[in-house]
């Protein structure tokens, strides 16, 4: 049975088990958070996404609150607001918060809560700067960016199950750590990019991007990565024909965001001037350009000659990882119905 | 593996437990460096990440991660320390050194550093030397120490402060050579309390100590009685009994007292209270630092055992690593469970989903302390004790501006006027005094004036009782200072999880220390104000709400004193 909330008087309908959050989000209520990730759940750490509960005494964090039917929330409140503006300064006074050149200037969920809560500038300022960690291939760590939200960490150690993030040091030292406080270039880190994928700010981000393009200019466009079989959805980032960075598709099957290396940052062979464009004909020991038609004339000659000459079996085929299930099939099927064999093979077999 | 880390493994349900002990182990066998090969090694033998070890050797202070010296000397200069004069003990050592707060001597002998709070309140100023405590030092006492120690001789501590027992419930008479042991507590009617409850129903023991509503000695003053009845019935699930000893609220020294020299009250406490509440394995957390407690307490619990008064529950003594916020029971069973300390999100509560997921009771020592009397007496025996709702015998520790600082078990209502009396009266003009710890509201010496020591009776009169740890400040004293040092020690604690109280923190010491050191404006006055407001309630424990009110009363009850920091 449907059951109720009301937010700011207006009446919330909601099914099963949902947060507040959640019920606010569905029902257009913009409530900032930070370190709550639909992928992660909720952590309560931030604190910025009180709201107020009739009832209950103290602020609530909505990403917590699990709604219960009748329940009324106001989100709006001056309570509310100043108590989440009081949050934001306090997380702008203590790092590097320069908008003007971040990367992710208009894609930040810290400037996006400051914007709404109407922060202009942070009411008062800490200053303690660190490094930057450019060790990593493709990853570049910020640590005057970082809000100590725990998504990175969550996602490296609870959905890619690296392990090599967490949170090393205490109170207000605490900073993110690889493996032990060393360089994300020493570490184990594989570059999965899953904690850049999923950082609310600028604290991680792709190393290849920086000084591209500006949120603003970025054409999105989903596609299927073309590295394996398994499919997995991408957002290429696009300013006009280039591409400045992939991001997965959060909440796409099969992978929910998640991309491995060679999806997430290897894609600059597009670009290479040595990609091959046509296909090739070796002639006296050297390949000439030819036509899709002219090459696979010259495949199917050659096959029916060696079907003619020593029998289908003399011929076999390995399927390419990269293809998908449906390609592999076509495959099989060409290579048993139409040539006639079953020496059939896949490279990634073993 | 290492014969003596799988014993230690072996003690817990659950690997992951092993990672502190395990590196307290290493350390130890390492001169007191935990260095990468040995996180390397936790990591082995425990099973997990890197990061995971190194995230815990670094959250908890105790843990050297990088090299000390031979004698790693510490001074403890939270708020009592203060007041019983640290600062110049650093200073002096800071000299005869050659060293800064930090560093270590050249020839590798000595490491110098200022730590918060030791639990050694009225005995302060307090140097720690590697794990050893000693107490009421002098600049000629440290002249002797430092001699000492380099001229290899085992220095002698002197604990000594008053002591005064009016109930005799908690404390023992502590100048009989064996007050630690089994027969010294059985000679004095020890024991029998376990072997009544034993004949009792578990139902009816929790009745008896709902009935005489023992009011949890922490600091909360939840009841202890509906706290075991929130278990879960006919659940399968092991149920856990966690003694919190990590007493380390500034201005609190009050469980050491019963630990130290009173082991068996509070191990026939957790026996009885864990057959109550039908657990078969309790732990003891013991604050790290109290490294020497928890020695008597295994060798106590040894005796127990020995002694068949133990075969109900396995007593598990768990040392801390040098963290204030693992008394947040949610807290310690983080950290028991191998982690870092930071507080859990509730619900789900303890009860429900504690240690390793598991219904679980965290009770303080003197709490548990307090069973064996109500066993013995009944529930209104324990009530001829105190006021209404406010029952029983509480210990006070007072420290700071008092002629005759010390430890003070009295029932619960006793007027502050007795206590100090007790403690040899107020040196010098009263300022103001903090009754429960450093994290309830100042009160002036006008409000104290008439002030009851009970849980309602101090909420009010606008502050807490707390832990009972009363610290006494007089006229001498700068309550901005005083406030700085209150928050330095917050910052230094918070765990850090949260955006309120690790930021809200270490911006009000920012600007405490601006305007302490002659450099801050008007308007952080207001800032500060208006920082604590927001902060109060807004944190995911109650660790924020620990400097909120105590800042924000200094500020707002003495608020000419800092006004008169800012220059015009």
């Amino acid at each position: 049975m449907s059951k109720t909330i009301v937010i700011n008087g207006k009446e919330c309908a909601f099914d099963g088990n949902k947060t507040v959050l959640q019920i606010a989000r569905d029902n257009g209520f913009y409530i900032p958070s930070l370190c709550y990730h639909p992928k992660l759940g909720p952590a309560s750490k931030c604190r910025v996404c009180v709201v107020e509960v009739d009832g209950i005494r103290n602020l609530q964090t909505s990403c917590s609150l699990t709604a219960t039917d009748g329940m009324i929330i106001t989100t709006d409140s001056p309570r509310v607001l100043d108590a989440q503006r009081m949050v934001v300064n306090l997380l702008l006074a203590n790092g590097n918060h320069n908008c003007m050149i971040c990367e992710r200037n208009g894609d930040c969920e810290l400037q996006e809560a400051a914007y709404h809560l109407g922060i202009e500038l942070p009411a008062f300022i800490v200053e303690e700067r660190e490094d930057k960690d450019e060790s990593g291939a493709f990853i570049v760590r910020d640590v005057n960016k970082c809000i100590q939200c725990g998504r990175c960490i969550e996602a490296c150690n609870r959905l890619v199950v690296n392990e090599v993030l967490d949170f090393g040091f205490r109170g207000g030292h605490t900073q993110v750590v690889c493996d032990g406080n060393k360089p994300m270039g020493e570490s184990t880190c594989v570059q999965c990019g899953e904690c850049v994928q999923v950082c609310p700010v600028g604290a991680l981000i792709e190393k290849k991007a920086i000084g591209k393009a500006r949120s603003w200019e970025i054409t999105k466009i989903r596609t299927t990565c073309p590295y394996c079989g398994v499919g997995c959805q991408q957002e290429l980032h696009l300013k006009g024909d280039q591409i400045v960075r992939v991001k997965g598709v959060e909440g796409a099957k099969p992978n929910d965001g998640h991309l491995c290396v060679k999806g997430r940052y290897g894609y600059d062979f597009i670009y290479s001037k040595e990609r091959l464009t046509t296909p090739l004909i070796k002639k006296n020991g050297k390949f000439e350009e030819a036509t899709w038609d002219e090459a696979l004339d010259l495949v199917a000659d050659k096959f029916k000659q060696i079907i003619k000459e020593s029998g289908p079996d003399a011929i076999a085929c390995v399927s390419c990882a990269r293809s998908t299930n449906e390609d592999s099939f076509y495959m099989q099927k060409l290579f048993r119905a139409a040539i006639g064999t079953n020496n059939i093979d896949h490279c990634a077999r073993t | 593996m290492d014969a003596s880390i799988k014993k230690i493994i072996a003690r817990y349900p659950d690997e992951k437990s092993a990672i502190m002990p395990v590196m307290q182990h290493l350390q130890r066998e390492n001169k007191n460096f935990l260095n990468e090969d040995a996180m390397e090694e936790a990591a082995r033998v425990i099973g997990c990440s890197k990061s995971k070890v190194y995230g815990v050797a670094t959250y908890y202070t105790m843990f050297n991660t990088q090299p000390v010296g031979k004698f790693h000397l510490q001074v403890d200069t939270c708020v009592p320390g203060f007041l019983h004069g640290a600062d110049a003990i650093v200073a002096h050592l800071e000299k005869k050194l050659g060293i800064k707060s930090g560093e270590t001597t050249k020839d590798g002998m000595f490491t110098l550093n200022r730590v918060q709070d030791l639990g050694s309140c009225a005995t302060g100023p307090v140097i720690q030397v590697n794990d050893r405590y000693f107490e009421n030092m002098t600049i000629a006492k440290t002249d002797a120490l430092i001699e000492a120690l380099k001229s290899g001789k085992e220095p002698e501590n002197d604990p000594s402060m008053t002591v005064i027992s009016k109930c005799g419930i908690l404390l023992n008479d502590r100048t009989q050579k064996d007050c630690r042991t089994i027969a010294f507590y059985k000679k004095n009617g020890g024991y029998q309390s376990l072997k009544k409850a034993l004949t009792m129903k578990p139902a009816d023991i929790i009745e008896e100590v709902k009935e005489a509503g023992v009011r949890g000695r922490g600091g909360a003053g939840f009841p202890a009685g509906m706290k075991w009845s929130f278990l879960p019935k006919n659940d399968s699930r092991p149920v856990y009994l966690i003694c919190n000893a990590d007493e380390g609220e500034p201005g609190t020294f009050k469980d050491r007292q019963i630990m130290e020299f009173n082991p068996h009250l509070v191990i026939e406490g957790i026996a009885i209270s864990a057959y109550a509440i039908n657990s078969k394995k309790a732990f003891i957390y013991i604050r790290g630092e109290f490294n020497w407690i928890a020695d008597i307490l295994d060798a106590a619990i040894e005796e127990a055992k020995k002694d068949g008064q133990l075969a109900n529950v396995d007593i598990v003594v768990h040392r801390g690593g040098g963290s204030y916020v693992c008394g947040d029971e949610t807290a310690q069973i983080e950290s028991l469970e191998g982690k870092r300390g930071n507080p859990r999100v509730k619900p789900p509560f303890p009860a429900n989903s504690g240690l390793y997921g598991c219904p679980t009771v965290v009770n303080n020592v003197e709490t548990l302390s307090s069973i064996p009397f109500i066993i013995q007496n009944g529930a209104a025996g324990y009530k001829k004790f105190g006021n209404t709702n406010n029952f029983g015998p509480k210990i006070f520790g007072v420290s700071g501006h008092v002629n005759k600082p010390g430890i003070f078990e009295y029932p619960m209502g006793t007027p502050l006027k007795e206590i100090l009396e007790a403690s040899g009266g107020v040196k010098g003009k009263l300022k103001g005094v903090i009754v429960g710890g450093l994290s309830v509201a100042i009160l002036t010496a006008q409000e104290a004036e008439n002030l009851i020591l009970d849980f309602d009776s101090c909420v009010k009169a606008g502050t807490a009782l707390g832990s009972g740890g009363i610290m006494v400040v007089n006229d001498t004293v700068s309550i901005p200072e005083l406030a700085l040092r209150t928050i330095e020690f917050y910052h230094h604690e918070s765990c850090g999880q949260c955006v309120p109280c690790r930021e809200g923190s270490l911006v009000i010491e920012h600007k405490l220390h601006d305007l302490v050191h002659g450099k801050g404006k008007m308007e952080d006055i207001d800032l500060i104000l208006h920082l604590t407001a927001n902060i109060k309630g807004l944190t995911l424990c109650p660790t924020g709400e620990a400097f909120a009110v105590p800042i924000q009363a200094m500020v707002s009850k003495f608020r000419p004193e800092f006004e008169a920091l800012v220059k015009r």
